[in-house]
């Protein structure tokens, strides 16, 4: 987390109003359901609204401290599982290269 | 995508299954007993088969908010998508709808079963996230059924092949946490379709990948259930610069 000067909400506030909007939408509730089998839970999308609003309203230390340790949790959640897969260091090197001669020939 | 498809020689891919009857072919699957696949609409009339496709992939990759956050995320990854290179409309001589082959990094759109444009969307995206997973990971499409049921799984769980909307017209009813279902049992679909395994073996892989993989949403960040939740996602992604340097 950046300090001080520079910092800003990871989203524009705008975003977070959206999320809880679409969080607590009736087509959200079924969709989750259908995936998870529970209802879905939205307060934390509410908490970081509020905290985006009081750091744009008074730059509170507190919403910043809150907002970022609310997005990092997201992205250790996003993260946890192992991978079945080695990740590439660069991509595959013939991506670009033109198919086989004897394809274009056909 | 069976090695058997229509006009190209063998060439083993991840395959998009049309639906299903559990006793399919080793190579492709079978169609229900419907007849005839339904016409494409007012365009199969004036166009022929491959313009056709050509014309619904344009408009897919102009204006479909799933793919087009996926190009966003392979160029980002390296892997630039040019349409005359990476795609090819062919006629397929089993019933899958589109397939990725990894030995030419180009997705197969099978034209003569692709029904209208929210099925092309769909194969695309399908295809694009077996796509976006060549790239950004080495995954060993041929050897590995764990990789190939990996893959497999993602593409089934955030293309929305499994929507509520999908599995109602495949007459497939349920509610509590049937997605899973879905995808669990389309990825064996799949997996079927171009490796010639038992499906108790094609079962086994996707039991043992299925807590990891279905909990990677890569690119999208979440499961995309619909085009709403393909924008959010896409304006994450553009915004993750600010993300990730403000967290």
């Amino acid at each position: 987390m950046a300090d001080g000067g520079g910092w800003r909400p990871p989203r524009p506030c705008e975003a977070y109003r959206a999320e809880w909007e679409l969080c607590r939408s009736a087509g959200h509730f079924l969709h989750h359901y259908y995936v998870h089998g529970e209802r879905p839970a939205c307060e934390q999308w509410r908490r970081d609204l509020a905290s985006c609003r009081a750091w744009e309203e008074r730059r509170s230390a507190g919403a910043q401290r809150s907002l970022c340790e609310s997005e990092r949790a997201r992205v250790e959640a996003a993260r946890k599982h192992a991978l079945v897969w080695a990740p590439r260091q660069s991509p595959p090197a013939d991506w670009h290269l033109p198919l086989p001669q004897e394809e274009k020939d056909q | 995508m069976a090695g058997a498809r229509g006009e190209r020689g063998p060439g083993p891919a991840a395959g998009e299954p049309q639906p299903q009857q559990p006793d399919a072919c080793r190579v492709f699957p079978e169609r229900p007993a419907q007849g005839k696949p339904p016409q494409g609409g007012l365009l199969s009339r004036f166009f022929p088969s491959d313009q056709k496709c050509q014309l619904m992939l344009l408009k897919t990759l102009e204006t479909n908010p799933y793919v087009k956050l996926l190009l966003d995320a392979m160029e980002h990854s390296g892997c630039a998508v040019n349409r005359e290179r990476h795609f090819s409309c062919e006629d397929c001589s089993g019933n899958v709808s589109g397939g990725f082959d990894a030995s030419a990094s180009q997705i197969v759109l099978c034209q003569n079963n692709i029904r209208n444009q929210a099925h092309m969307s769909r194969v695309v995206t399908h295809e694009l996230i077996h796509a976006f997973d060549h790239c950004r990971a080495h995954v060993d499409w041929f050897t590995n059924v764990r990789h190939l049921a990996c893959s497999e799984v993602r593409a089934a769980n955030l293309s929305g092949d499994c929507s509520l909307v999908n599995e109602i017209f495949r007459l497939h009813f349920g509610l509590k946490q049937h997605h899973q279902t879905c995808v669990r049992d389309r990825a064996i679909l799949s997996i079927l379709a171009v490796r010639n395994i038992s499906k108790e073996v094609a079962r086994k892989a996707v039991d043992e990948v299925f807590e990891s993989c279905f909990n990677d949403h890569e690119p999208f960040g979440r499961i995309p259930h619909n085009k709403t939740y393909a924008r959010y996602a896409h304006r994450d992604f553009q915004n993750r610069d600010r993300y990730y340097s403000n967290i």
